[in-house]
């Protein structure tokens, strides 16, 4: 273990003496948050809600139905289509290929009304359609989720519950920034992680540092774990900056538990092995950064970085869902900025199966010497 | 081989490499004694660093055996590279660690703790301790290389075209801190493709070419036996000099066009007897000149070629 120690902070140490290192580390990813968030603060990210009322009365939504799509309305998170209440809205959703669809039933407002009076909990239920394979679900599904939970929160509380018109409900407004600077997270963690590892590696075989270290009790595995260790640190420490920036600069509210870090944690992990992986075909650290580039680029772009999934066609959809950097973002998403633990945890548990795979073949193929 | 002479600190057997088709190493043997300086000698592919990077555990040889300080290079590679000092050809390593860092950075790496500001001071980089290590000129990585190799106090060290790519005034820089390892006591087993460098350095020299080494002796004793013999050439004389000096028992030419006779010596006759002869005979010259044979001559004799001819992967 004093090995990998010795190691990171050689690599540490060269870190900080490199300015250009620095720069396109942890200075590039901020100038891009302050560009776009500056570009984008007047617009919101918005996603299409397909909706069905069946409340209706005289052709005219009832109280309830209308309360609840004013205040989704005024979330300003959705584009909400509306449904003509007289067909079956799954088979609608599924002819048209829908991602989202609510349901708001018959007898919504009655029900609502009896858990006003009688003092239950059981306020009428909405039903939530949607498509599981598309990225955006879970998010829409997570955001309706949250309103819905807090018109119960109001009135459980028992105090404004009769005076329904004065529900203040303030549903999170969410801007471009809340879900540009998480996809950065990723970005970062994919940039650091499989640059560092391809050029370092290339640099290392090309100048003969391989050959040296070969030369002493250092063990091949000992490095590798500092490099990825290294990756970590690096990708937390631009992390920092970054929700700094966001904070102070966007003034976000942002959730950073435990389980957004492990994603980031293991989506270095994965993105070092990747870049190992991709370092054992190159022979020289120009062919390293062309490699480093054909992978990350595509995969900035078509991961839902800078523009939702749902705003892609649906090949360039399915072409991401391939993609190990779009299970990071919209995990980084759901955990920081959502509150969707459940995507969270899924996208996680993705992300460290992928993590453990790419590292296993990462170290198990590079070499230090060809025999 | 089943033992091991306690006066050898390397033996090798029937090493030999091959890749595909290609002989990198074809069955060598050889043994270098403890504190001498062995020079491996031979061109460019000749099989040299191969060689040596067998015994230093980095690649696996096809066949044969080889013992570093009575340790297998098939079973105890890990012992032997605790024991063993390397400098890789052209030494490189963190371009911004410094002199200094780089030191300690490889003492951490044998779990070492040695005299790091003496290191310093024996490859004469005290000025530079504080600089970056590409900041360095050639001649100063390659010093660096050496402080590096020695940091786990090794008995054994191995290194490969040391001066290789360096000005002469480096060249020599790097050839007196060898000089200075042998008399710490240590072994030193070092490649070249420099003739003067296995000649000035070395206790013994192998000569290698094809992967095959074709003689194996001390500098002194390969010239003697392999090399040209020693030439003495008088400028501008007289061709009747040729019958004069023969007349001795030693061969000599006459150049019509340079108008130079080269006396071809022997052990048998000394310069002066020559020029005795010729003085009793009244034979004029002009200016003498005595060509020593070396090592590049014993290397053209048993090889037919030039150090620096050969291409090749090795």
């Amino acid at each position: 273990m004093s090995h990998v120690v010795i190691d990171l902070k050689a690599s540490l140490r060269s870190f900080l003496r490199n300015k250009s290192t620095i720069f396109w580390t942890i200075a590039f990813p901020c100038v891009l948050i302050l560009l776009f968030g500056a570009i984008f603060s007047y617009s919101s990210v918005k996603y299409d809600l397909y909706l069905q009322n069946q409340d209706m009365v005289d052709g005219k939504a009832t109280y309830w139905s209308n309360t609840l799509i004013n205040i989704l309305n005024s979330s300003g998170v959705f584009n909400i289509q509306t449904v003509n209440a007289t067909v079956n809205a799954t088979d609608y959703a599924i002819s048209n290929r829908l991602s989202s669809l609510i349901i708001i039933p018959s007898g919504f407002n009655d029900s609502a009304n009896m858990a006003l009076f009688t003092h239950t909990a059981n306020l009428a239920n909405v039903t939530y359609v949607f498509d599981q394979s598309t990225s955006s679900a879970p998010v829409v599904g997570s955001i309706v989720t949250s309103i819905v939970e807090n018109i119960n929160f109001q009135l459980s509380n028992g105090v404004k519950y009769l005076n329904v018109q004065d529900f203040t409900i303030a549903p999170k407004r969410y801007g471009y920034i809340d879900f540009f600077l998480p996809g950065m997270i990723g970005v970062t963690a994919m940039t650091t992680s499989i640059f560092t590892s391809v050029s370092i590696s290339a640099q290392f075989k090309q100048n003969g540092v391989f050959h040296k270290l070969a030369t002493t009790p250092l063990r091949r595995y000992e490095w590798i774990l500092s490099r990825t260790v290294y990756n970590v640190l690096i990708t937390f420490l631009g992390m920092a900056v970054m929700l700094i920036l966001g904070v102070a600069v966007f003034g976000m509210k942002m959730t950073v538990d435990a389980v957004s870090l492990f994603m980031v944690a293991m989506a270095s992990l994965m993105f070092t092995g990747l870049g190992m992986i991709i370092a054992r075909f190159v022979k020289d650290p120009d062919g390293a950064d062309a490699a480093a580039n054909v992978i990350t680029f595509p995969m900035m772009f078509l991961s839902g970085t800078f523009f939702p999934l749902s705003q892609m066609s649906l090949f360039l959809q399915a072409i991401a869902q391939v993609l190990p950097l779009t299970y990071v973002s919209d995990g980084l998403r759901a955990s920081m900025i959502f509150g969707q633990s459940q995507t969270a945890i899924f996208n996680t548990a993705i992300i460290t199966v992928l993590g453990i795979a790419c590292i296993v073949i990462g170290s198990w193929i590079t070499k230090w010497e060809e025999d | 081989m089943t033992s091991l002479s306690n006066d050898s600190a390397i033996q090798v057997e029937g090493l030999t490499k091959r890749y595909g088709d290609l002989v990198a190493v074809n069955g060598i043997s050889f043994s270098v004694n403890r504190g001498e300086i062995f020079a491996f000698l031979g061109p460019n592919g000749a099989g040299k660093t191969t060689t040596v990077e067998m015994l230093e555990c980095l690649r696996k040889p096809t066949s044969g055996k080889a013992f570093v300080l009575g340790l297998d290079i098939a079973k105890d590679q890990m012992a032997i590279k605790r024991k063993a000092g390397v400098l890789p050809q052209d030494f490189y390593t963190y371009e911004r660690l410094t002199v200094r860092e780089t030191i300690q950075y490889y003492a951490g790496m044998f779990n070492s703790r040695p005299d790091v500001e003496g290191l310093i001071k024996l490859v004469d980089l005290e000025d530079k301790k504080n600089v970056l290590f590409k900041h360095l000129s050639g001649g100063l990585k390659q010093r660096l290389g050496i402080a590096v190799a020695l940091v786990n106090d090794p008995e054994v060290i191995f290194l490969d075209e040391p001066s290789a790519g360096l000005d002469p005034k480096a060249r020599h820089g790097v050839w007196h801190l060898i000089e200075g390892l042998q008399k710490q006591g240590k072994t030193v087993f070092l490649t070249t493709h420099y003739m003067e460098e296995a000649e000035i350095l070395a206790s013994r020299v192998g000569i290698i070419h094809s992967g095959n080494i074709v003689a194996l002796d001390t500098p002194q004793r390969l010239i003697s036996e392999h090399g040209k013999r020693n030439m003495l050439i008088l400028k501008k004389t007289s061709p009747k000099a040729v019958p004069n000096i023969e007349k001795l028992g030693i061969k000599a030419n006459y150049d019509e066009s340079t108008g130079d006779v080269t006396v071809h010596m022997n052990h048998s006759v000394t310069v002066s007897e020559v020029l005795h002869s010729l003085s009793n005979s009244d034979i004029p010259f002009g200016e003498l000149q005595l060509r020593r044979s070396s090592l590049e001559d014993v290397f053209l004799n048993l090889t037919g070629e030039t150090l620096g001819e050969e291409e090749g992967t090795a």
